[in-house]
């Protein structure tokens, strides 16, 4: 285990995370937004959006963020829409978290039991009162897991973006392996970098679990 | 009793606690071929650690467990002091025992016939024919061959506890240890159990049976033992200690069950086979 | 040609990569199930270092990317001077990762079963072995039969990224077709579809499955 090298290509590696954190919270906060959005639709038009709803998430969940990403960086251009490689990928991991935040809060939505609602209407609350100070709150605390898991998810399938080049974590192991000619410290070093960036996405998942816990004690 | 032949199984000075909780209390207890012995007593009393240690489902503390005369669960090495016995030698040991559960413990995924042969087939080893045969032998014994290849879900909890008695039974038990076995069931499937192991005591098959059924334990054991706090505070034949209690404290539980039992739904037969213990 | 014509040229081709893709993703789950049996009986017979790295390794490769856990598995053998065939490579990436999700999934299973009907199967005399396959994992089976088909179906996606080591799974036989083609979108877009076929039968069947047990078991 050659440590001086390790060193010498940290701050390669240090480049390469920030590439691979923008792209991934970009995405995240995107498909969190847009799947946050979508979910909103479908539950308050049904019957007008319900069916393009379900087809978008079959479609998304079913099929791997590689292929997705190829039609977006390779197909699109046939329509005269070009995107570098990293628009490419911004966007469609975007895309792609789209789906699962939008069943991630169709699911928490749901599980608030009926009989709060109806309470809360019982003792003269407003829908959007109900909404805010009833559904919401709980919602989001049930999402929080959920949501810290699919972020993680993002982060590892960015690495899929070093197949069309982009010079994120993945991407930037290859080419140091290509000049240094070891296989062994870049690569070892990747595999620690992502699982300490995954790690680190958990710590703050259940971070945030602990705060909304706490606040709502009270 | 012939006092040359071993007891069935034997308790000698048997302790154990759950952590600073002390249940068993140096007991002592022998049970012999063709008794049926019922623990009765509290909650609390110990009654249901003593028989699951009498198989080794729970470790005892200190003092000896036989069956047959063979020492259960450990052994006394050359130093005098006490070892864990292997899985295999305790499976060994205990091989003439069989259990009825109070919550039955069927295996959910398996039929009916399945749930009776596994212990043949798997830990005796026996060829699937005959261990079907033994199965269905069983499983009629106690009035269920007919539900041969049902689920255990698809049937009601007094005939899942039948066939918890069947499965026991297919093994060729020398004894067979009855862990409160009509407590889980709905008061109007309760008799039909009783009157299996009614019939298998009447056979001559040798128990021990922890139970809150005391008419049904007056009419079927050959002793009672009266458990409290860990230990025995009573022991002799039914009509005994059922009709002339010894101790204040078996008078007073037995009066708080006749009163509790008195003043919920009759059940047919039981107040009028006991006399009033006042 | 027409668009219905050039879908037609296609078909062989992504009905080869179908099968390539489908059949090393069987592998995956297959092996990843008993290596994730085995990970289970490590973590709960082997005390503490044993539970630790099982922990250990679940974390490493469900917090690591596929992609990167190929590469690894197929680079790092070369520094070592050991040369590792692709298919191997991703047969051993995609299993070793399966088994780590897989890991979670049935230990939430084992721990659905009562632990009376353990103890039960231990008093009627069954080894620990017996206990496992006879008692314990077709009942797992059972109550993880919908967690494990998502990750069945994860594994058919995941496994596109095997393309990088020139194997041809789907996704290089979509490469092949557009560098003869020219038509990266329709390519594409027919790999995705033939990707969707793939997962969507898997759900569809594990549902049958489900179904079908469930009205065998119950009154």
């Amino acid at each position: 285990m050659n440590f001086e090298l390790i060193i010498d290509i940290l701050p390669a590696f240090g480049h390469a995370a920030l590439v691979t954190l923008q792209a991934s919270i970009l995405a995240i906060v995107i498909g969190a937004a847009a799947g946050f959005m979508l979910n909103a639709l479908a539950q308050i038009y049904p019957t007008t959006f319900g069916i393009f709803y379900r087809g978008f998430v079959w479609l998304i969940r079913g099929t791997p963020f590689l292929a997705q990403l190829f039609v977006i960086y390779f197909g699109l251009p046939q329509f005269g829409i070009t995107l570098d490689a990293m628009q490419a990928t911004v966007i469609g991991l975007g895309i792609y978290g789209a789906a699962y935040f939008a069943e991630i809060f169709r699911a928490a939505w749901q599980s608030i039991p009926n009989g709060q609602i109806e309470a809360g209407r019982a003792f003269g609350l407003g829908r959007r009162q109900i909404l805010r100070h009833i559904e919401a709150p709980q919602a989001i605390r049930l999402a929080v897991p959920m949501l810290t898991n699919q972020a993680i998810l993002i982060l590892k399938e960015s690495s899929v973006a070093s197949i069309i080049t982009v010079p994120e974590l993945t991407m930037t192991a290859g080419t140091i392996v290509a000049e240094t000619f070891s296989y062994a410290e870049p690569y070892l070093l990747l595999g620690l970098i992502y699982w300490l960036l995954a790690l680190a996405f958990a710590g703050l998942g259940h971070g945030s679990e602990h705060w909304l816990g706490r606040r709502q004690t009270h | 009793m012939l006092p040359t032949s071993i007891p069935m199984i034997s308790l000698r000075g048997v302790s154990k606690s759950y952590g600073a909780n002390r249940v068993l209390f140096d007991f002592d207890l022998d049970v012999e071929r063709g008794e049926v012995v019922s623990l009765i007593g509290p909650s609390g009393s110990g009654k249901t650690t003593a028989l699951r240690c009498m198989n080794f489902l729970e470790e005892y503390d200190a003092g000896e467990i036989r069956i047959r005369g063979a020492l259960l669960g450990y052994r006394v090495d050359h130093d005098g002091r006490r070892k864990r016995e292997s899985e295999r030698s305790i499976a060994e040991v205990r091989a003439p025992v069989a259990m009825v559960f109070q919550q039955f413990n069927l295996w959910p995924h398996m039929r009916v016939i399945d749930n009776v042969t596994a212990p043949l087939i798997l830990a005796k080893g026996l060829p699937q024919a005959s261990a079907r045969t033994r199965g269905l032998e069983a499983l009629d014994r106690v009035g269920m061959a007919h539900k041969a290849d049902a689920y255990p879900a698809q049937l009601s909890g007094g005939q899942q506890q039948r066939i918890g008695i069947a499965r026991a039974l297919a093994v060729a038990p020398e004894v067979m240890l009855l862990d409160e076995p009509t407590s889980a069931l709905d008061p109007e499937l309760v008799d039909e159990v009783l009157e299996v192991i009614q019939s298998l005591a009447r056979d001559g098959m040798t128990m021990v049976m922890v139970t809150h059924e005391m008419s049904f334990a007056a009419k079927v054991s050959s002793r009672v033992v009266f458990m409290e706090a860990g230990r025995i505070v009573e022991s002799g034949p039914p009509q005994q200690l059922f009709t002339a209690p010894a101790t204040d404290r078996l008078r007073s539980f037995l009066r708080t069950w006749f009163e509790r039992s008195h003043a919920a739904a009759t059940p047919v037969g039981a107040i009028h086979s006991l006399p009033s213990p006042v | 040609m027409t668009l219905a014509e050039r879908l037609a040229d296609y078909m062989p081709a992504i009905a080869s990569g179908m099968l390539t893709t489908a059949w090393l993703s069987m592998l995956a789950i297959v092996l990843g199930f008993f290596a994730a049996l085995g990970l289970y009986v490590l973590r709960t017979r082997s005390g503490r270092i044993g539970a630790g790295a099982v922990k250990m390794y679940v974390s490493f490769f469900r917090g690591t990317p596929l992609l990167v856990q190929l590469l690894m598995l197929f680079y790092l053998p070369a520094a070592f001077g050991v040369d590792i065939q692709s298919e191997l490579a991703a047969i051993a990436a995609l299993g070793l990762n399966s088994a780590a999700f897989q890991s979670e999934i049935l230990r939430a299973g084992f721990a659905a079963i009562p632990h009376a009907q353990i103890e039960a199967a231990r008093v009627f005399g069954l080894n620990p072995r017996q206990i496992l396959w006879h008692i314990q994992v077709p009942q797992v089976l059972r109550i993880t039969l919908p967690s494990l088909t998502s990750e069945t179906i994860d594994i058919i996606k995941g496994s596109a990224v095997i393309s990088v080591l020139a194997i041809a799974d789907l996704m290089r036989v979509g490469k092949q077709l557009v560098a003869v083609s020219h038509r990266p979108l329709e390519v594409y877009l027919s790999i995705a579809l033939a990707y969707l076929l793939l997962t969507t039968l898997i759900a569809m069947l594990a549902s049958a499955v489900v179904h079908r047990s469930r009205e065998e078991k119950h009154a």
